[in-house]
């Protein structure tokens, strides 16, 4: 056996651990899903096929348009705060000073607690009778008398609750990829724009913004996949509701496979979750390629 | 830009006052978990706790099957000190168990992905693999489809297999979602280290397996570690998987068994100090982690996010 036969044996030999978990784990699932949303799945004896049915009940399920309705709600509330609370703390932390390894370890620091634990830390916090947002609020003059103030009262105060629980964790992975693209940036632009009189604000506006562009796009992109994966952070704080308001399309097709049974329509709300976030990395990617 | 030396005041009252704000949870949850019962259930709270104790903690953790019955049907236990701190027990599991779980859970992953992506990657740099572009681009695949949308089938096939409820299951789905990162990581690690090196251990008669544990992986340790890193991360901080593939309670994750603490009580029963302190014991394995490499934190964190 040559010297090259041997090589590419022991290649094939050493990328094959990968190969195979690949196999089972990502491509027989993926291949899978497709075939599970085809068919029916009863409890006991073989799946049928059925053509379309299931993406039929998918479609006229009022629960889905509810959980992809509030999904899309979610996601374009939170957007925006998480980016300009990590926009603002990425342009604090480009700054030549003392102190900004320091600070940009502490607004990253949230991002390494899991979204659950982060979820039971802010349940504490709005806690209705004990917390210390309602203490805080009271002592600066808000709610008054009436010592319940309850976020999870109506949907969408649950929907800010936990926006305000999101922007606090994540932020800090936006501020990562934004500092990055503000550190691209080459001196000698603000140079030219100091020489030409600008002020600070006229430097952002016109100078580091247009050349953030790409970064800013994969921030924004970023945040918009995440947004549609939400699950542990409403199935912990809100538990979907109060009567079913705050229920993500995630949280939808964990309860139609596992709470009713329903394979087959959760597999093609799956397939849906799929196709979405699909076409947003493709984006990203593109996005990316484009400019760097 | 101009500054004055007021622009810095401001620079860092604003910079401070964003660290008080984004250390405040952390910092209230922690002190919390120390505060005596009739500290923490107050209408006034206080910022540091007056008098510490390790009871949330003792029970959480100790607490195995022993239920304690709680007598919420009479109204005044409120007055008398030993009943309400009979009300703190944590009525369910202790977190023992789910902590070893899940220790297991992300050593296995940790583990598993090194092994798997180590070897992956030199095999598509370094080696001359047949299909070696074809097999890359492959593994890169699961970017475009993130796992969450194949929970219902990846379920089914847990459950072909025989590996629902159990560690083996979660560490393999894990180091599989790894993957793409993983080997990424390792291929840019050995794309930087010259090939004359594996060379000269070539003519010393090194075999392939010694070339890689004793040439290679020592110079490719920052992209080991940020592979590791992050391993940790998606295996501890998993909560979906380990809600749905693992059903019986000696198998529980620890994110699950906080949320049986967060559910154990309304809103009127103490939950409060169990459920913070399990939330510190939950963060504190990572939070080492991120203090000693942050670097290949935040790497390996964004990196998932931006895969060059």
């Amino acid at each position: 056996m040559s010297r090259l036969r041997k090589e590419q044996l022991v290649g094939l030999l050493m990328v094959s651990p990968a190969l195979i978990l690949l196999a089972v784990f990502f491509l027989y699932p993926l291949v899978n899903s497709f075939y599970m949303s085809f068919h029916k799945w009863p409890l006991f004896g073989k799946p049928k096929w059925v053509g379309l049915d299931n993406y039929i009940f998918m479609f006229q399920d009022e629960r889905f348009w509810e959980s992809l309705k509030f999904t899309f709600v979610y996601t374009l509330t939170v957007t925006p705060m998480l980016f300009v609370v990590a926009m603002g703390t990425a342009l604090l932390c480009n700054a030549k000073a003392w102190g900004t390894t320091f600070f940009r370890s502490i607004y990253f620091l949230p991002v390494v607690m899991s979204f659950a634990t982060a979820s039971y830390v802010w349940l504490w916090l709005y806690s209705e009778m004990y917390g210390v947002i309602v203490y805080a609020l009271e002592f600066f003059g808000f709610g008054g008398e009436n010592k319940n103030l309850n976020v999870w009262k109506t949907g969408t105060s649950s929907m800010w609750a936990v926006n305000a629980m999101v922007t606090w964790k994540f932020s800090g992975i936006q501020m990562i990829i934004l500092i990055a693209g503000l550190q691209a940036i080459r001196d000698d632009y603000y140079e030219a724009s100091k020489l030409m009189g600008a002020s600070r604000w006229q430097t952002i506006w016109n100078v580091t913004l247009p050349l953030l562009r790409p970064s800013i796009a994969l921030a924004l992109i970023l945040s918009i996949a995440g947004s549609i994966q939400a699950y542990e952070q409403f199935v912990i704080m809100t538990r979907g509701g109060p009567s079913n308001s705050t229920k993500t399309l995630v949280m939808h097709t964990v309860d139609m496979g596992f709470d009713y049974f329903k394979l087959g329509p959760a597999a093609s709300l799956g397939v849906i979750i799929m196709i979405i976030l699909f076409v947003l990395t493709v984006i990203q990617l593109r996005l990316f390629r484009k400019n760097y | 830009m101009r500054r004055y030396s007021s622009d810095w005041y401001w620079y860092y009252a604003i910079n401070y006052s964003l660290v008080i704000i984004i250390i405040f949870p952390i910092y209230w949850t922690l002190i919390s978990s120390f505060k005596k019962p009739s500290e923490l259930i107050t209408s006034e709270p206080t910022f540091y706790p007056h008098d510490l104790t390790l009871q949330y903690y003792d029970q959480i953790w100790n607490f195995d099957r022993i239920k304690v019955l709680q007598d919420t049907e009479t109204e005044d236990t409120n007055s008398s000190g030993v009943e309400v701190e009979e009300k703190f027990r944590l009525d369910g599991e202790g977190v023992k168990r789910p902590f070893i779980n899940s220790a297991i859970v992300s050593a296995g992953t940790i583990i598993l992905t090194i092994i798997v992506c180590t070897l992956g990657g030199y095999a598509l740099t370094v080696l001359n693999t047949p299909f070696k572009n074809f097999f890359f681009l492959l593994v890169i695949l699961p970017i475009l489809i993130p796992g969450i949308s194949l929970i219902i089938p990846l379920y089914k096939l847990l459950k072909e297999i025989g590996l629902t409820n159990s560690h083996l299951g979660l560490i393999l789905i894990h180091t599989c979602g790894m993957l793409p990162l993983g080997i990424f990581m390792m291929r840019n690690a050995f794309n930087s280290i010259p090939t004359s090196l594996r060379e000269v251990a070539m003519l010393e008669g090194s075999s392939e397996l010694k070339i890689i544990t004793s040439v290679m992986l020592p110079l490719a340790i920052p992209g080991l570690l940020t592979v590791m890193v992050f391993a940790m991360y998606v295996s501890w901080n998993d909560y979906i998987y380990a809600f749905i593939f693992i059903n019986s309670p000696e198998n529980t994750m620890l994110n699950i068994s906080l949320m049986k603490i967060a559910l154990g009580g309304s809103q009127f029963e103490m939950k409060w100090g169990s459920l913070t302190a399990g939330s510190i014991v939950s963060f504190l394995p990572i939070i080492i982690f991120y203090t000693f490499l942050q670097q290949y934190f935040v790497r390996g964190v964004t990196g998932s996010a931006v895969k060059e």
